[in-house]
């Protein structure tokens, strides 16, 4: 593993829709002329450096997975520079690019290779994934049968088996049962301690504090404050509570 | 930033295992995934080709063959751009998960198809078996022929998936259009038969070449003119040319809109 970081100056990602309220390329948008724009993350500069934990806390709509689809690359920034160095392992929804018709097996060489593993190694890595998801012999049945928890699993030990010094993750950890979240707890420790970031999105606010010391609380798509993590948690929790 | 060699190298991985699992989804697993992948041509075309070999009484030389030499690339044709215009919908999980060169999704897709139109030349082989017809050494265009009609398939991928993202309620309609192009060729009767400003009209139609090549190569024993072969390969060539620029720049937007 080498460090990783993550550093993000004005990024800005909008959304275009037709007037039939359809999501729309730019390119499309260009060819039907009428089109709206929506920022979904607006005008958001932060850094993270080696050996950081950090929650993303906010909201529904409040652009927590957008900012981790940006640093997975999923998406790319439609405004600003954001630079992410290292090798990123995501899991960003309990799905986590997962075809139900192949087994746990075959979904684990694929996404091992989406993940940037060479087959060989993915091929190589195929036992020990096994062993990471404690998922035995469902390991060799088609996904499709797989709990939210299995899959949650499954998803988990690709993206850690990949050795990744980003690791993202969006709510999915709260699909998994305590045994497992531990693991994941555990999983994310070793990670910060060898200099690797986590970057997490949840409700959960206690098993996410048990990785991260930092918080960015967003609204509306822009950054509300960043701080120590119990200091913005209460401070999002207090207006939360005002507000409703 | 990895090294041309490396980025090329992780680029036919990522290509192989998506179309290793394209194929496990259709032909799943075991000692059956080869009766499957023989038997899904005869499904699709074989029973048809059937009835014009055993049923109907055609006109023409081995017309069974002959209407093989059109349907059967035709097919690779079609199964393409079908695979083409999902390709990007199907992977909805991975696309919204994972950071990855998704310009490779038309190529497994039409990778896919290149490996399932293999046993469809199982039925060629059969039809020639039928009408008695030797093979001669102009079989040897059988694989140009083939690479032409593959080339063909890759490059019309490109602006197939484009389209399968920008428009997705359009599909009947452009496999209606697709289907036209068959209709508009010397599909169902061989270029030789038609005469006139048809014979001529037909030639702008990128099939016309290519059904003619696989019945020079394996009905008439003819090598094929050199447009019957080029026209399609030049074509596929400068739809990718066009059009792989345009999805590797649309590619940045696929999250936004799989996720709406």
């Amino acid at each position: 593993m080498s460090a990783g970081s993550i550093s993000a100056e004005g990024v800005g990602v909008s959304f275009l829709f037709d007037r039939h309220q359809r999501a729309v390329t730019p390119a499309l948008a260009r060819l039907r002329r009428t089109s709206t724009r929506t920022w979904g993350v607006h005008e958001m500069g932060f850094t993270i450096g080696p050996g950081e934990g950090v929650a993303l806390i906010g909201p529904s709509g409040s652009g927590k997975t957008t900012v981790l689809r940006l640093i997975a690359g999923v998406l790319s920034p439609d405004a600003g520079r954001l630079d992410v160095r290292g090798q990123v392992g995501s899991l960003l929804s309990t799905e986590a690019g997962l075809l139900g018709l192949l087994t746990g097996r075959e979904n684990a060489a694929l996404l091992g290779v989406l993940a940037g593993m060479s087959r060989a190694e993915a091929q190589a890595a195929l036992e020990q994934i096994k062993l990471a998801t404690h998922l035995e012999d469902a390991f060799e049945r088609p996904v499709l049968s797989y709990s939210e928890g299995m899959k949650a699993r499954l998803g988990f030990a690709v993206a850690d088996h990949t050795g990744p010094d980003v690791m993202v993750l969006d709510e999915v950890h709260e699909a998994l049962d305590h045994e497992f979240r531990q693991i994941v707890a555990d999983r994310a420790h070793a990670s910060l301690e060898a200099g690797g970031i986590v970057v997490a999105a949840g409700h959960d606010h206690p098993l996410l504090a048990t990785f991260c010391d930092r918080a960015l609380w967003l609204a509306d798509g822009r950054i509300a404050a960043d701080g120590p993590f119990e200091e913005i948690r209460q401070a999002y929790l207090n207006e939360a509570s005002i507000d409703s | 930033m990895a090294s041309p060699d490396t980025a090329l190298r992780r680029s036919i991985d990522v290509l192989i295992s998506l179309t290793i699992s394209d194929l496990k989804v259709r032909y799943g697993r075991g000692g059956w995934r080869l009766v499957k992948w023989i038997a899904d041509p005869f499904a699709l075309v074989g029973v048809y080709l059937v009835l014009v070999t055993l049923v109907l009484d055609r006109p023409g030389e081995a017309p069974g063959l002959s209407l093989a030499c059109a349907v059967i690339p035709f097919q690779l044709f079609t199964t393409t751009i079908v695979n083409a215009m999902s390709a990007v919908a199907a992977r909805r999980s991975i696309v919204l998960n994972m950071g990855f060169n998704r310009t490779l999704l038309p190529l497994s897709g039409a990778l896919t198809e290149t490996v399932a139109f293999g046993a469809s030349l199982l039925l060629l082989a059969l039809m020639m078996a039928v009408y008695g017809v030797a093979p001669t050494l102009s079989i040897l265009w059988l694989p140009v022929a083939i690479a032409a009609t593959i080339l063909l398939a890759v490059g019309v991928a490109y602006p197939a998936a484009l389209l399968g993202i920008w428009m997705p309620e359009i599909g009947n309609f452009v496999m209606s259009f697709v289907r036209v192009l068959f209709f508009i060729a010397p599909g169902l009767v061989a270029l030789s038969q038609i005469s006139g400003d048809a014979h001529d009209l037909l030639m702008i139609n990128p099939m016309t070449g290519l059904f003619e090549s696989y019945r020079d190569a394996l009905l008439y024993g003819d090598a094929p003119g050199a447009v019957e072969l080029l026209y399609p390969a030049t074509l596929g060539v400068l739809l990718l040319v066009v059009f792989v620029p345009i999805f590797r720049s649309e590619q940045r937007q696929f999250a936004k809109i799989m996720e709406f």
